[in-house]
């Protein structure tokens, strides 16, 4: 993997921290940058199949104004990543197994696989690696 | 001499990074040498639009300011 690749480990729930983790996801995509999202944790819920907004999305006083002046979707930005750059998200395969979920229990076309955690640390050596 | 194409895009109310997302789905669909007017009300375009434009090799072709937002031109390049 090239070494200008960005990785982000995206464990948070929080609509704030999705919002940011799909606007550097889809800018770098779309800058003809590599970008790898590993998905884990209470992040896994925010991607469930056929949820509306409103259920999707929970945080703070920031994510009340994010819905309000209608901030791009984080499922619009990690999408319009994947078709114009290269984005590529990972669903952490132990999140996957203590929810009980298969990969068809997340929106369709978001996810490349599921992936464990060493194999993206191991792939995130040379790389940028952001924590949200 | 053929007449240049501009394409034009209103992304007025839409928020970072919408205009930029938008803009590029438009690249996308016209021709090498053809423009794309994009009208955002979104502030950080002004910057970011530019730098992603000069970052893969397109062309600023200009930045007006109107009342209450930005008419910002590029033309594809590649």
């Amino acid at each position: 993997m090239a070494s200008n690749t960005l990785y982000i480990l995206l464990c948070s729930g929080e609509h704030e921290k999705v919002q940011m983790a799909a606007m550097m996801a889809s800018v770098a995509a779309v800058s003809e940058r590599p970008v790898e999202v590993f998905v884990s944790m209470n992040a896994i819920e925010v991607f469930a199949k056929g949820v509306s907004a409103a259920e999707r999305y929970h945080g703070g006083a920031f994510s009340k104004l994010l819905k309000d002046k209608k901030a791009p979707d984080p499922m619009t930005l990690f999408q319009q990543g994947k078709e114009l750059g290269d984005l590529k998200l990972w669903a952490c395969s132990m999140a996957l197994d203590v929810k009980g979920w298969e990969l068809d229990h997340l929106e369709d076309e978001m996810f490349d696989g599921p992936m464990g955690l060493t194999k993206f640390l191991s792939d995130a050596e040379e790389g940028q690696f952001i924590t949200l | 001499m053929s007449e240049t194409v501009r394409e034009k895009i209103d992304a007025r109310g839409a928020f970072c990074p919408g205009p930029l997302m938008e803009l590029i789905a438009k690249l996308k669909l016209v021709n090498i040498g053809d423009e794309i007017e994009i009208w955002s009300s979104d502030k950080g375009s002004v910057n970011d639009i530019p730098e992603w434009v000069k970052k893969v090799k397109h062309e600023m072709v200009g930045i007006t300011q109107e009342d209450g937002y930005w008419s910002i031109v590029v033309r594809k390049a590649k």
